[in-house]
C-alpha cells in the first residue's frame, strides 16, 4: 500500500512539475488600475472580490454560512457523559483581555472600513473580531460570554447580514450602481457575518469538548 | 439574464431566511419565484459577463441551463410535496442547495464552477449527516475528503490553464484555440477533468458515491442523484466545450459505465445498488459528451435525474418503513404506491418505451458510431439484468400513502412521451422491438449470472484516495500524451 | 525565480499532505494532511500571480506593472472553502468519536464490515 501510495504521489508530483515548468513566463495581463478606478477602489483585489467577481463572493459567503449551519446541526445533540472540564481562569488573562479588547475591535473596524483602499477587507476584519471574542471567552468563560452577548439575536443578525449582502449584490448586479460607499458597506456586512460565524463555531466546539 | 440571476438570488435569500423561521413557506415561495423567473428567461439568453471586463463571470442560458433548471424545479416540487413535514433545517438547506445547482447550470466560468461544486458538496454533506446515523456520517465524511482532494487537483489545473491562456471563461478559452501539445496546458486540462470526475463520482476516481448516496436519508438521496451529480456533469460538458478532450471522456465513460455496472450486478443493499447504478449511468452521459452529442447527453442527464429520483424515493421509503435494507428481505413488503413507483423507475432505467430512459437512450444512439452503439447495448443489457433483481419486490402488500411519487412518475412518463414523439425515429416499431428485446435478454442474463459469485475488491477509505490519485495521474497523462 | 521556488514548495506541500492523508490511520491526522495538501494549491495560485519586479496590485504603490490580481482574489475564496471543509469534517469526527469511541480508520472500517456492533 505504501509503495503504491508513494508511486502515485511521485507520479502526481512529476506531472505537476511538468505542468508548472511550462507556465512561466506568463502572458501579458490586462491593466488592473483602471478596473480599480472604475469601482471606486484603490485595492484591485477588493475591486475584484466585491465588484467584478461578486457573483463568486456571494457563494463564498454562503459556503461560510452553510458551514456554520452544519456545525450547529452536527454538534447540537451530542450528549457527553462527563461534565465539561473547566477552563483555567487567571487574573492575568482577565486583565489583558480588558486592555486588549478595545484596540483589537478598533483595528478590526479599521481593516473593514479601509479594505477597498489597501490590504484588508471584510474577511480578515471578521477573523480579527472573532479573535477578540475568543480573547473574551478565554477570560470570562464561554458560557458566560454566550449569555452576555445574546446568542440567538446574534444568529438572526448573521442571517440578516447575509440577506442584506445578497440584496446589495442583487441591486448592484441588476442596476449597475458602483462606488466606494457600496464597497465599505459590503465589507462591514461581511465582517459582521464572519465574526458572528467565528463565534458560533468557537462556542459549539468549546462546549462539545471532552475526552476520547 | 437579469431574470435568471434574480431567480438564483431569490432561492439563496429565501433559503437563508428559512433558517430564521417559517421554513416551508419560504421554500414554497422560492419555488414559485424560481418558476416565474424561469418562465421569463426560458427562451435562453446569450453569454453575458456578470461584473464586466476583464475578469467578469460568464453566464448564459443555453440548453443545458434550461434542462437543469427544469429538473431542479421538478425535484424541488416533489420534495415539497413529499417531505412537507420534515424538520426545520431540511427545507432551508434544500432550498439553498437547489439554488446552488441552478447557479451551476448558468455558470460558464471555471472558478465559479469550482466554488459551486464545493458549496454543493458541503450542503449535501450537512444533509447526509442530518439523519444522525453513524453509517451516513461515515459515508459523508469520506465523501467530503475525497471531493476535497479532487477539487485541490481541480484548483491546480485551473491555475495552469489560467496561467497559459489568461482567462477563466469557457467561451474565451475555446476561442483561444487551446493547443494540448503544450505540456502545461495539457496537464492543467487533465487535472481539471480528473477533479470534476471525482466530484461527479466517475468510477475509480469518485468511489465515495455509492455509499454516500445509499446511506443518506431518502429525500437527500433523491437530491444527490437527481441534481447534485449533474453539477459535475455540466462542468464536464463545459470542459468538453472549451478543450478537445472527447477521447478522454469516451474512455472515462466506458470505464464508469461498466465499472459501476459490475458492482451493481452483485450488490444486495437496495439503496447502495441504486448508488452503483448512478455511477454506471454516468457512463451514458460521458460517452454522449465524448461523441459531441450534447443534446443526447443533456436529455440523458435530465431523464436520469427524474427516474433515479423516483427510484430513490420509492426505495428509500421502503427501507425507512420496513427497517430492512437488503433486497431479499424486502420481498413482498412494499405498499402499492412504492411498488408502482419502483416498477416505473426500473422500467425507465432499463429503457422500456415510452418512458424517459427509452427516449434518452434512443436520442443518444441516433448519431453514435457502431462501437458506441455496441457499448450502449451491453450497458443496457447489464442494467436490465441487474434490475431484474427487483422483480420480486414489485408484488405489493397493501395500499399506502403515495407522497411525492406521482409527481416524479408523471414527469418520467411525460419526458419519455415527449422525447419519443419529438425525436421522430423512435416511433418506429423497430426501435420499440429492440428496446424490449434488450430488456428480455437482460432478464435471461440475470438468471445465468445469479449462479456466479465473483469476489469484487472492496475499496476502503485509503484505497479510494490512492485510486483517486492514480486515476487522476492516468487521466492527466492521457490528455498530455494524447495531445503530443 | 522566486515564483519557481514557491511552486516547488507548493508541489512538496501537496506530496506531504496527501501522504499524511493516506498513510496515517487517525482521522485528525488525515484531515491535517488534507489541509496541508490543499494549501499547496493555494500557494501555487499565489506564486502564479508573481511577476519579476512587480508591485502589489494596489493603485499608487509605485510605478511599473502590478502583480496579477485575479489569483489573489481566487485564493481568498479557496481559503474560506478550505476552512469550511476542515470545520465541517472535524464536526463529523467529533460525532464519530462520540458514537464509536475511536478515530482510527481501520477500526471504523472493520466495524462497518461487521454492521456497526455496539462499541
Amino acid at each position: 500500500m505504501r509503495v503504491l501510495t508513494a508511486l502515485s504521489l511521485l507520479a502526481l508530483a512529476g506531472l505537476l512539475a511538468l505542468g508548472v515548468s511550462g507556465v512561466f513566463p506568463r502572458p501579458e495581463l490586462p491593466s488592473a488600475d483602471e478596473v480599480a478606478a472604475e469601482w471606486g477602489a484603490e485595492n484591485v483585489v477588493a475591486a475584484i472580490i466585491l465588484g467584478v467577481r461578486l457573483w463568486d463572493t456571494l457563494f463564498e459567503i454562503l459556503v461560510y454560512a452553510m458551514t456554520i449551519v452544519g456545525v450547529k446541526l452536527g454538534l447540537r445533540l451530542l450528549r457527553w457523559e462527563r461534565p465539561l472540564p473547566p477552563v483555567a481562569e487567571t487574573p492575568l488573562l482577565r486583565r489583558s483581555a480588558d486592555l486588549l479588547l478595545g484596540p483589537v475591535v478598533v483595528f478590526a473596524l479599521y481593516v473593514a472600513v479601509s479594505g477597498h483602499l489597501g490590504p484588508g477587507g471584510g474577511f480578515p476584519a471578521g477573523a480579527i473580531l472573532g479573535t477578540a471574542l475568543l480573547l473574551l471567552a478565554l477570560a470570562k468563560g464561554v458560557e458566560r460570554l454566550s449569555a452576555e452577548i445574546h446568542e440567538p439575536a446574534l444568529e438572526w443578525a448573521e442571517y440578516g447580514a447575509i440577506v442584506a449582502i445578497l440584496a446589495l449584490a442583487g441591486g448592484l448586479l441588476l442596476l449597475g450602481r458602483r462606488g466606494s460607499g457600496y464597497l465599505v458597506a459590503a465589507n462591514v456586512l461581511i465582517a459582521l457575518e464572519v465574526a458572528i460565524g467565528a463565534w458560533v463555531v468557537l462556542h459549539r466546539f468549546a462546549s462539545s469538548r471532552g475526552e476520547v | 439574464m437579469a431574470a435568471a440571476l434574480s431567480g438564483v438570488l431569490l432561492y439563496l435569500g429565501l433559503g437563508l431566511l428559512g433558517f430564521v423561521g417559517a421554513p416551508r413557506a419560504f421554500s414554497l415561495v422560492a419555488l414559485l419565484g424560481g418558476a416565474t423567473t424561469f418562465a421569463l428567461w426560458a427562451p435562453g439568453f446569450p453569454e453575458v459577463l456578470v461584473g464586466g471586463l476583464p475578469w467578469g463571470i460568464a453566464v448564459a442560458g443555453d440548453t443545458w441551463t434550461v434542462g437543469l433548471w427544469a429538473l431542479g424545479l421538478v425535484l424541488h416540487a416533489t420534495l415539497l410535496v413529499h417531505a412537507w413535514a420534515k424538520d426545520s433545517a431540511f427545507h432551508p438547506l434544500t432550498t439553498v442547495l437547489i439554488g446552488t445547482c441552478l447557479a451551476g447550470a448558468l455558470s460558464r466560468d471555471l472558478f465559479n464552477l469550482y466554488v459551486l461544486m464545493d458549496l454543493s458538496s458541503l450542503i449535501a454533506l450537512v444533509l447526509i449527516a442530518s439523519g444522525r446515523r453513524v453509517r451516513a456520517v461515515w459515508a459523508g465524511l469520506q465523501y467530503l475528503v475525497l471531493t476535497e482532494v479532487g477539487l485541490t487537483l481541480y484548483l491546480f489545473g485551473l491555475g495552469l490553464v489560467y496561467g497559459r491562456l489568461g482567462t477563466l471563461s469557457v467561451s474565451a478559452l475555446a476561442e483561444r484555440g487551446p493547443n494540448l501539445s503544450d505540456p502545461a496546458l495539457a496537464v492543467g486540462v487533465g487535472l481539471l477533468l480528473a477533479g470534476t470526475a471525482v466530484k461527479t463520482g466517475v468510477f475509480l476516481l469518485g468511489l465515495w458515491l455509492p455509499q454516500a448516496h445509499g446511506q443518506a436519508p431518502t429525500e437527500v438521496s433523491v437530491l444527490l442523484s437527481g441534481i447534485v451529480v449533474k453539477i459535475g456533469v455540466v462542468t464536464l460538458a463545459r470542459l468538453a466545450e472549451a478543450f478537445p478532450v472527447g477521447t478522454v471522456l469516451l474512455f472515462l465513460g466506458v470505464l464508469t459505465g461498466f465499472g459501476g455496472l459490475l458492482y451493481a450486478l452483485w450488490e444486495k443493499d437496495l439503496k447502495v445498488f441504486l448508488g452503483f447504478h448512478t455511477v454506471s449511468q454516468l457512463g451514458y452521459m460521458l460517452i454522449g459528451l465524448g461523441l459531441g452529442a450534447g443534446t443526447g447527453a443533456l436529455l440523458y442527464a435530465v431523464a436520469h435525474g427524474l427516474f433515479k429520483g423516483l427510484l430513490f424515493l420509492a426505495a428509500g421509503e421502503a427501507v425507512e418503513r420496513t427497517g430492512q435494507r437488503q433486497i431479499a428481505f424486502l420481498t413482498g413488503r412494499l405498499s402499492l404506491p412504492l411498488a408502482v413507483g419502483l416498477g416505473v423507475g426500473a422500467c425507465a432505467i432499463a429503457g422500456l418505451p415510452p418512458l424517459a430512459g427509452f427516449a434518452a437512450k434512443g436520442v443518444l444512439a441516433l448519431g453514435a458510431p457502431g462501437w458506441a452503439k455496441g457499448a450502449f447495448f451491453a450497458l443496457g443489457l447489464g442494467t436490465a439484468a441487474s434490475f431484474s433483481k427487483l422483480v420480486p419486490l414489485l408484488r405489493p402488500r397493501e395500499r399506502g400513502p403515495a407522497g411525492g411519487l406521482p409527481v416524479l412518475a408523471a414527469a418520467v412518463v411525460a419526458l419519455g412521451v415527449a422525447g419519443t414523439v419529438l425525436a421522430g425515429d423512435l416511433l418506429a416499431p423497430r426501435a420499440w422491438g429492440e428496446a424490449i428485446l434488450v430488456v428480455g435478454l437482460g432478464y435471461g442474463l440475470y438468471h445465468g449470472l445469479s449462479r456466479v459469485r465473483p469476489g469484487l475488491p472492496r475499496w476502503g477509505f485509503d484505497w479510494s484516495v490512492v485510486s483517486l490519485l492514480g486515476a487522476s495521474v492516468g487521466v492527466a497523462g492521457l490528455v498530455a500524451f494524447g495531445g503530443l | 525565480m522566486e515564483g519557481l521556488a514557491a511552486v516547488a514548495l507548493a508541489i512538496a506541500l501537496v506530496g506531504v499532505g496527501f501522504w499524511t492523508l493516506i498513510v496515517r490511520r487517525n482521522l485528525i491526522w488525515k484531515l491535517l494532511g488534507l489541509n496541508v495538501g490543499a494549501s499547496g494549491a493555494i500557494l501555487f495560485l499565489v506564486a502564479l500571480a508573481h511577476r519579476p519586479g512587480a508591485r502589489p496590485p494596489i493603485v499608487g504603490l509605485g510605478p511599473g506593472p502590478s502583480a496579477d490580481p485575479l489569483p489573489h482574489a481566487l485564493v481568498l475564496t479557496a481559503i474560506v472553502i478550505d476552512f469550511a471543509t476542515l470545520a465541517l469534517a472535524l464536526v463529523y469526527v467529533i460525532f464519530l468519536t462520540e458514537h464509536r469511541h475511536t478515530q482510527d480508520v481501520e477500526r471504523l472500517e472493520r466495524d462497518e464490515e461487521r454492521g456497526w456492533p455496539q462499541p
